[in-house]
């Protein structure tokens, strides 16, 4: 592992090498940073005391024996998937350990990770060692507590010690691959798992009371499959190395994004809610007429893509996307409406994607694949679930916290380029158009657009017929981030100059393709970082579920377990543990930028 | 260039005409669609999901879906938790069940939907819900306006007020006694307007401090913030048994509350068939408790029950099946639910709410609870 992450130090480190920073000792260090003059003296000291201060008043609030933790260690289960039935958990763990093998197979291919010098792993170790010890002595613990957490303190101050000295043995300086450090410390908080006593907490319906604490390490449903999951992620990663070995590189990093495009919606409708396909309608219903569509859609479409097709092409996508919109007008599946407008956008598109037989081949493949995708989702969706769960949506939690940023991520990125596009071009009904409506949603709050969707639009809706309240919350999101991504995009568009735009007009290029092929990667690279800050938005704007009453993760901390008989009054400790879990993804996500940024050489070229 | 783009802004534009076009048409299909045959209106979409919704009444349909939607609070202690597997209990959730298992058979075929404050009625006017049981007072414009009918009360719940003793409050004192205290209550309820019209009408000069939720009131209340907390006498009840701090010691008061709650099934308006059948479950918990027939002694009683027991338990029968259910509907929310009296126990019990006394005992006892005569 130390040999690729060596390779990767040097391939991130072309060109010149960076500019020698000399290291002070840490005692003219500290003068130089913190005590210079007397100002800056008096404003170290007194930064000091107030987060000495913070430091302690949050520990004396974490370990004061009123703290009722058990609320938080009971409803684990409930945080996390809300009331997705014990006998199917399964699914959440094999949903869980999918994307775990993705993870980790990019990281493989994409050779992600970077070196650490052994030396400054071990100044680390040694500064938490320290920061623990202060910790120790400034909580509010008992003597004993204080013994424990000193010694802790002591055997991290060793190993750092002892990782530092074995960084000066030979001449080289040495490095570890910063993965491996992230594989033990996982490895550490898993085996923590088998052996301290964290305390074992349980919810029995049938007992009095309901809530069960024992003392000794977590249940066995908790540290079993958290401990396959590490050797599954492990497992991954080697396998990933191979692959990056054996397959060459673009297929290899396009397969797995397809796969990561796929993993939500599949993870989500056929494992988490597994639907219980009714055969004979697939087969009498669906299936044929998703075959007409490939067929059909197939010989439109590779008569559209040839070159010589010219404008009678163009009249006839326009025709298919017409009678699209004509099939509204009587009642029929709706699955077939969607075809059509699918194969509407397939057809206007075609022309773009011109050419030879290949061209044309694998144009066509595209359509089937989309076509399959979408035709597998309606039929998927709108087969009834076999998990019986109570409430609407059949998970909640954490986990829906995390499908609604996806899918208002995912969806919102399309429609938010479009829109971008739409601004900057220059026929002005779309100019006017999209200009409208991204103003139109920036002047509203999300939170009226939220409780619009979800408590007017079902007044609109004829009596009986239900937009599920997941749906159109996720419906009112896109439309909000797509209005604020749209002007992100917007701006890296603008920063593309005007010779560009000039030299692929220049080479014959249409408008589509000068768009796609030209300015939208230049563009949408600068706008990399507002981009990543919009995704962190977004994530953390779906605690705005909490207001209309979807169970996501904060509103179960806030409302639902303080609502308990047993734990009222733990809405303090719970929003504590909801914040700890939001900061987790957050500064993951914003970490993630960072390396994107460094990776496309953002700020350097 | 330009007339190529010409070419494809007057596309859209005939694209754009000939779908409002298509709108337009469409609106005037609508009727055609919704009174198309059940198959064709069984139709589904990606996002929506489209029922049949036949023409009678909602008890037809509920037993047909062999599912009760029932829309409870989901966070209102002992009225309707959800618990750390997600099952929903309380009392309130007890009532949905014992609907479940008059009109379907089976106490357990509940499909509960938290809702919020705001959400509760549009949800019973869409359909979302069949039977609210989301503590919800049963008021004039509700019962007018809003468009909802009220089930019998199963819980009178009133607003009052709790202090500390060690600020010369004790169960006699009045409203009359918080002049220039600093009353701590949750904002957006009715309470607020409550306490402030009650305040006025005592003469009493308070402060109101508004929270979010009613975990910040009791924080503040027991740090000391605000001298006073009012909320319903239920929920007030419940944070004395759990949250008296050891060093304080906390009154209720006044005896007589200073508004009415009660609480009951809330359904829509205008399907006295559904009403029924919502109204006598609750009925018949009421009457056999009057009778002490449990869920653990009905199987027995029943065997040999006559007269009124006798016709709930549905030894005669037409009484049951006249109103669209099946005749041994009561006795079976009798032994997979309870009567009124265990199911208050089992879930109020634990944070200090007894029926002896209150407004909550039998009418032979003193108390509010009363059923109509079966027969």
């Amino acid at each position: 592992m130390s040999e690729t992450s060596s390779a990767t130090a040097a391939g991130s480190a072309s060109g010149a090498p960076p500019p020698e920073v000399t290291r002070l000792p840490p005692r003219q260090w500290v003068k130089e940073n913190l005590f210079s003059s007397p100002f800056s003296s008096a404003l170290t000291i007194v930064t000091s005391i107030v987060l000495l201060a913070i430091a302690r008043a949050l520990l004396s609030f974490i370990f004061n024996p009123i703290r009722q933790w058990n609320s938080t260690a009971t409803n684990m289960q409930l945080f996390f998937t809300r009331a997705y039935p014990d006998e199917q958990y399964i699914r959440v763990w094999f949903s869980l350990a999918v994307i775990i093998v993705l993870t980790s197979i990019s990281m493989a291919v994409w050779r992600a990770g970077s070196s650490i010098p052994l030396a400054r792993l071990g100044r680390k170790l040694l500064a938490g060692a320290a920061l623990l010890l202060l910790l120790a002595l400034l909580a509010p613990f008992s003597a004993s507590a204080t013994i424990q957490w000193t010694l802790a303190a002591a055997c991290v101050a060793v190993i750092g010690e002892g990782v530092r000295r074995s960084a000066s043995k030979g001449g080289a300086e040495r490095t570890v691959s910063s993965l491996t450090v992230l594989v033990v410390t996982l490895a550490g908080l898993v085996a923590s798992l088998w052996v301290v006593p964290y305390g074992h907490h349980t919810y029995i319906p049938s007992r009095q009371p309901r809530v069960l604490a024992e003392s000794g390490t977590v249940a066995l449903t908790t540290k079993l499959p958290w401990t396959i999951m590490l050797l599954i992620a492990v497992a991954a990663y080697l396998m990933g190395g191979v692959i990056r070995e054996r397959l060459p590189v673009n297929p290899t990093r396009i397969t797995l994004l397809i796969l990561w495009l796929l993993a939500p919606p599949v993870l989500i409708y056929l494992v988490l809610r597994d639907p219980s396909f009714d055969m004979g309608h697939v087969i009498s219903t669906d299936l044929p007429i998703f075959a007409a569509y490939a067929l059909g859609g197939s010989v439109i479409l590779s008569w559209l893509t040839r070159p010589s097709t010219g404008e009678a092409g163009r009249i006839l996508a326009v025709t298919i996307l017409v009678v699209g919109f004509c099939t509204f007008l009587t009642p029929m599946r709706m699955v077939v409406r969607l075809d059509m407008l699918l194969l509407a956008i397939f057809a206007l598109a075609a022309p773009t994607f011109a050419g030879g037989p290949r061209n044309r081949k694998r144009y066509v493949l595209g359509w089937l694949g989309v076509l399959g995708v979408m035709s597998w989702l309606i039929t998927a969706i709108n087969t009834p679930s076999t998990v019986s769960v109570p409430g609407g949506f059949f998970i909640g939690g954490f986990s829906i916290t995390l499908m609604v940023a996806v899918f208002t991520i995912v969806l919102s990125f399309p429609l938010g380029i479009a829109l971008a596009l739409a601004r900057t071009s220059t026929m002005p009904i779309f100019r006017l158009l999209a200009t409208w409506f991204i103003e139109f949603v920036r002047g509203v709050p999300l939170i009226t657009i939220l409780i619009f969707f979800s408590i007017m639009v079902p007044l609109f809706l004829p009596r009986g017929m239900h937009l599920g309240e997941v749906a159109a919350v996720v419906i009112g999101y896109v439309l909000f981030s797509s209005a604020y991504l749209a002007e992100n995009v917007r701006g890296g568009l603008q920063s593309v100059t005007r010779g560009q735009h000039e030299a692929a007009d220049a080479v014959g290029m249409t408008t589509a393709q000068k768009t796609l092929f030209i300015v939208l990667p230049q563009g949408l690279r600068v706008a990399i970082p507002p981009l990543v800050g919009h995704c962190i938005g977004v994530f953390k704007e779906t605690s705005l579920l909490a207001i209309i009453g979807v169970f996501d993760v904060l509103y179960i901390g806030r409302i639902v377990i303080p609502g308990q008989t047993e734990f009222m009054g733990s809405t303090k400790e719970n929003l504590l543990f909801v914040s700890v879990i939001y900061w987790i993804f957050a500064y993951q996500m914003s970490k993630a930028s960072q390396r994107l940024e460094q990776r496309t050489g953002l700020g350097e070229r | 260039m330009k007339s190529k783009l010409f070419k494809i802004f007057a596309l859209f534009l005939i694209i754009g005409a000939v779908a409002a076009a298509c709108g337009s048409d469409s609106e005037e299909a609508a009727p055609a669609t919704t009174a198309a045959p059940a198959t064709t209106a069984a139709e589904t979409t990606t996002t929506a999901q489209v029922e049949v919704v036949a023409e009678g009444s909602l008890l037809d349909v509920v037993q047909a879906r062999g599912t009760l939607n029932c829309g409870v609070s989901g966070s209102a202690v002992a009225f309707s938790e959800t618990q750390a597997d997600g099952s929903v209990t309380g009392i309130d959730a007890d009532f949905c069940r014992a609907v479940a298992a008059a009109v379907i058979g089976d106490a357990d075929a509940v499909n509960f939907v938290a809702l919020t404050a705001s959400e509760r009625f549009t949800a019973v006017q869409t359909g979302d819900v069949d039977v609210l049981m989301r503590n919800t007072t049963w008021t004039q414009s509700r019962d007018s306006s809003v468009g909802m009918d009220f089930g019998p009360t199963t819980y009178y719940d009133g607003q009052q007020l709790m202090a500390r003793v060690s600020d010369g409050f004790s169960a006699s004192s009045t409203v009359a006694d918080i002049d220039g205290a600093v009353v701590c209550t949750n904002v957006g309820t009715t309470t607020e307007k409550n306490i402030a019209e009650a305040a006025l009408l005592a003469g009493a000069d308070i402060t109101l401090l508004g929270f979010e939720t009613s975990d910040e009131v009791y924080e503040t209340f027991i740090a000391g913030g605000c001298d006073v907390t009012t909320t319903d006498g239920s929920a007030l009840v419940g944070r004395k048994v759990k949250q008296q701090p050891a060093d304080q010691e906390w009154v209720i008061f006044p005896s007589t509350p200073i508004s009415k709650e009660p609480l009951g099934p809330t359904y829509g308006q205008n399907d006295s068939a559904w009403a029924d059948a919502v109204n006598w479950t609750v009925y018949a918990m009421i009457i056999m408790d009057e009778y002490g027939i449990t869920s653990a002694n009905v199987d027995g009683e029943c065997a040999s029950a006559e007269a009124e027991v006798g016709r709930l338990c549905g030894g005669e029968g037409e009484l049951q099946t006249g109103m669209g259910l099946s005749a041994d509907a009561f006795h079976q929310v009798i032994r997979q639910v309870g009567n009124y009296g265990e199911v208050y126990d089992r879930n109020l019990n634990p944070v200090g709410l007894y029926r002896e006394g209150s407004a909550n005992a039998g009418w032979l006892d003193g108390g509010l609870i009363y059923a109509p005569p079966a027969r």
